[in-house]
């Protein structure tokens, strides 16, 4: 008795406003005449046809190889950065000042520059990947460096561990659930970024063939104002975020099972 | 970060010296590439900045764009911050509101920009509602993690004291979550302005943005690298405005 | 002196749902009465129910079955007769230290007649009381574990509840600081004026020697399901001070209540 009230309350509940908006949504793009107009229908139909077709699955395929290129340049420069950066003063002294600076500008902002120096194909979108990735990785992980308990760090030292012996096995596994939230953030962030990019390239460059979600999106709405598959790829975009951001907690607790993430 | 003077002027310090040792080693990579256009010198971009500048292009486009942020976080606090709060005071309408919202989260702002460009077109429009759109869902999350975390003990001091509930929300509740939810607006804030570039550079006739690209396709290198050193500065100069709001409206919590 | 009966539990057992079959009886068949003006301490090991009963006669929780009552009225509800002082203290982070005093003047039934002059008169003479002036602009994360355990007692004390109940409001404190404010409980209770001029006081404690020194009778418990073990009166003279502790006769209970919860502390220990 408790029991089935509180399964509605729990699932049921939460799925009559998405029902009650899809409805009336289907029911307003019925009424309208505009055949273009979006309607829920018209959307799982165009949906089926870009996943059949293996255009919307090869694109996001390419947007992901581009965002994974990103996250690993980031990674590779970003958690050595900052584990030095949080374990020896001199070295956060003397980077931070960079850090700082860069750190408010936008990664999408840096993409004119990118398509400069870099044309429009994957490079310009890995570089603005990595850049956008980049901070939020470097800044959680001098957090969790710095983190460290110093009667750990005394504890270490106690023994006789060499300076790099104590980071190995006493800083980088106190950083790391620091440094996961970090890469969780950063692959959220380069995700969107490299939405971004595409879509800009496609906006600006005269959609030359980079490919990507993004610039199909863009190709959709400039020549042929589809709506429906742009609400698509929106659709697969969220998907994907969701699925990437789940993929990587679930690695995160696999890995550190002491930490709550 | 170190409070005292002698250590406020040695931060300083190294500051100027590892800016100075990045630009000198900027000049060179310039000189050595010798092409103006790829990398220009950094007294170039120096001399650009303070041409546009002068003619106050700099700040017309940084005003453009900040004044869209300030509409937009406006908009989105309007919505987010009292839909917030009901969805932390009541469990029902949370679970009424809480499958839609995560439905939507996950779709970034910067995703609906096509979408957007169809319905709103080239305008001020566009950028606003990307950047709302951005700024919501953090300002949202804060405020019900603000609400749900309020200690309970808090809330049983004021029942205790026979204070009535609609004053418990007013006077308990809603400062004990402020600390929480000025961090969710300065995480919207941070958002929105990405979004902001990401909006004007495609579809807005105006801003820091549709100057950036404005002048990449005129390649004038010096001029884009000018704005886009003014985004990073309107960047951090919001940052630093929230959080001072943090300190003046929220002086017990820690700087978040 | 010590006048009728004041706070009384009858029958009271409270069980806690938990997940699965598994509930928790925390207070089992207690009854216990509180006369008026007494200074009533409870003390066992954790998870004798010390703090469920604290919560019961606040109103926070009700119990299972049995009857709660003030003043032979049945309570449903937390209400401004009984003030309560929580183990943390719970403070208000976003208040100053007078603004801790006013909240209850303020927001609650219990300023209600008070004019804003009255008010102020009001939390100036508890601030005083507790020995907080000069730090009434504080916020409570500047101030130290004492400090923040006077705010709370003022807070308390300003409103002027018929009874006062206190949760371990000692407990986080070290032991020089628990010393010091166990003699300044005792004065702001009134343990100098006559016993019908105090308020009733229940006491929440795990520390047995503040339990005899502060108490005029000390409710023992014990765990799993708490239950009401013993009712031990405690007849040293007042006003107590350091040559109480000294008193052969605050040993020997000390030592009497400490053999009735012994084996169950040890036990406490390793569950």
């Amino acid at each position: 008795m408790t029991t089935r009230a509180n399964a509605w309350e729990r699932y049921g509940l939460g799925l009559v406003l998405p029902a009650l908006l899809l409805a009336t949504w289907q029911l307003l793009g019925n009424a309208s005449q505009n055949p273009r107009m979006p309607v829920p229908s018209r959307i799982v139909t165009a949906a089926i046809t870009l996943v059949a077709s293996g255009d919307l699955p090869l694109a996001l395929l390419q947007s992901l190889i581009r965002v994974f290129g990103g996250f690993m340049v980031a990674a590779l420069i970003a958690i050595p950065l900052g584990l030095a950066m949080g374990h020896l003063r001199a070295v956060e002294r003397n980077v931070d000042p960079l850090v700082e600076t860069f750190r408010p500008i936008a990664a999408i902002a840096i993409l004119p520059l990118a398509i400069l120096w870099l044309g429009t194909g994957t490079s310009a979108a890995v570089m603005i990947v990595a850049y956008a990735a980049f901070f939020p990785m470097v800044i959680n992980t001098v957090a969790g460096a710095k983190n460290v308990n110093p009667t750990l760090l005394r504890a270490a030292s106690t023994m006789g561990l060499t300076r790099f012996t104590t980071v190995r096995t006493v800083v980088v596994p106190a950083a790391l659930p620091s440094i996961g939230v970090g890469l969780r953030i950063a692959l959220g962030v380069g995700w969107t970024a490299i939405v971004a990019a595409e879509l800009a390239v496609g906006a600006k460059a005269g959609g030359g063939g980079s490919g990507g979600i993004g610039q199909m999106m863009f190709v959709f709405y400039a020549y042929s104002i589809e709506l429906n598959r742009i609400i698509v790829c929106m659709i697969a975009v969220g998907l994907v975020a969701l699925v990437l951001d789940r993929l990587l907690r679930a690695g995160m607790r696999a890995m550190m099972p002491w930490a709550r993430t | 970060m170190i409070a005292n003077a002698t250590g406020g002027r040695r931060t300083a310090f190294y500051y100027v010296r590892t800016m100075a040792v990045f630009i000198a080693f900027w000049a060179l990579v310039a000189w050595w590439t010798e092409n103006p256009i790829l990398l220009p010198s950094p007294w170039s971009v120096i001399d650009a900045a303070v041409g546009l500048a002068r003619e106050l292009e700099l700040f017309e486009h940084a005003g453009i764009s900040l004044g869209r942020m300030v509409v937009s976080i406006g908009i989105a606090s309007a919505l987010a911050i009292p839909l917030g709060l009901a969805m932390g005071l009541n469990r029902r309408f949370e679970r009424f509101v809480d499958p839609t919202v995560e439905v939507l989260r996950p779709i970034s702002g910067i995703a609906w920009i096509p979408l957007a460009l169809f319905i709103f077109g080239i305008g001020n429009a566009l950028p606003v509602f990307i950047m709302t759109y951005a700024a919501f869902f953090p300002i949202l999350l804060g405020t019900v993690g603000g609400v749900r975390a309020v200690d309970h003990r808090l809330i049983d001091a004021a029942r205790t004291m026979g204070v009535p509930r609609r004053t418990i929300v007013t006077r308990v509740v809603i400062p004990a979550a402020l600390p929480s939810l000025l961090v969710a607006l300065r995480l919207g804030v941070a958002l929105s302005w990405t979004a902001v570039v990401a909006a004007e550079l495609i579809g807005a006739p105006s801003g820091l943005g549709y100057a950036v690209e404005w002048y990449r396709e005129l390649l004038m290198t010096p001029q884009v690298m000018s704005f886009i050193a003014m985004i990073g500065v309107i960047g951090y100069v919001c940052d630093a405005g929230v959080r001072w709001l943090n300190r003046a409206f929220a002086p017990w919590a820690r700087d978040a | 002196m010590i006048g009728a009966s004041k706070l009384r539990l009858a029958g009271v057992t409270k069980r806690f749902v938990g997940t699965g079959a598994t509930d928790t009886v925390a207070v089992s068949d207690l009854t216990l009465d509180v006369r008026q003006g007494e200074f009533m301490v409870i003390v066992g090991p954790s998870g004798c129910g010390k703090t469920t009963v604290l919560n019961l006669l606040a109103g926070l929780d009700s119990p299972t079955s049995g009857t709660v009552a003030i003043d032979d009225r049945t309570i449903t509800g937390p209400g401004p007769d009984r003030g309560v002082m929580f183990q943390d203290y719970a403070l208000f982070p976003w208040q100053d230290v007078w603004g801790n005093v006013e909240f209850g003047l303020r927001y609650g039934p219990a300023g209600a007649g008070l004019d804003a002059k009255a008010r102020e008169e009001r939390v100036r003479r508890t601030i005083d009381l507790v020995g907080l002036a000069g730090a009434e602009k504080k916020y409570p994360n500047q101030l130290s574990g004492g400090m923040r355990q006077r705010v709370a007692l003022a807070r308390l004390m300003a409103n002027e509840p018929d009874v006062l109940l206190m949760d371990e409001p000692l407990a986080a404190l070290d032991a020089q600081t628990r010393i010091i404010l166990q003699d300044e409980l005792l004065r702001i209770w009134g343990q100098d004026r006559p016993a019908s001029g105090r308020r009733t006081v229940v006491f929440i404690t795990h520390a047995i020697d503040e339990a005899v020194f502060l108490a005029d009778r000390v409710a023992v418990m014990t765990t799993h399901p708490g239950r009401l073990k013993a009712l031990i009166d405690v007849p040293l003279p007042r006003p107590r001070g350091d040559a109480t502790r000294a008193l052969p006769e605050f040993q020997a209970l000390t030592q009497h209540i400490w053999s009735l919860i012994r084996d169950e502390a040890y036990r406490a220990t390793v569950t």
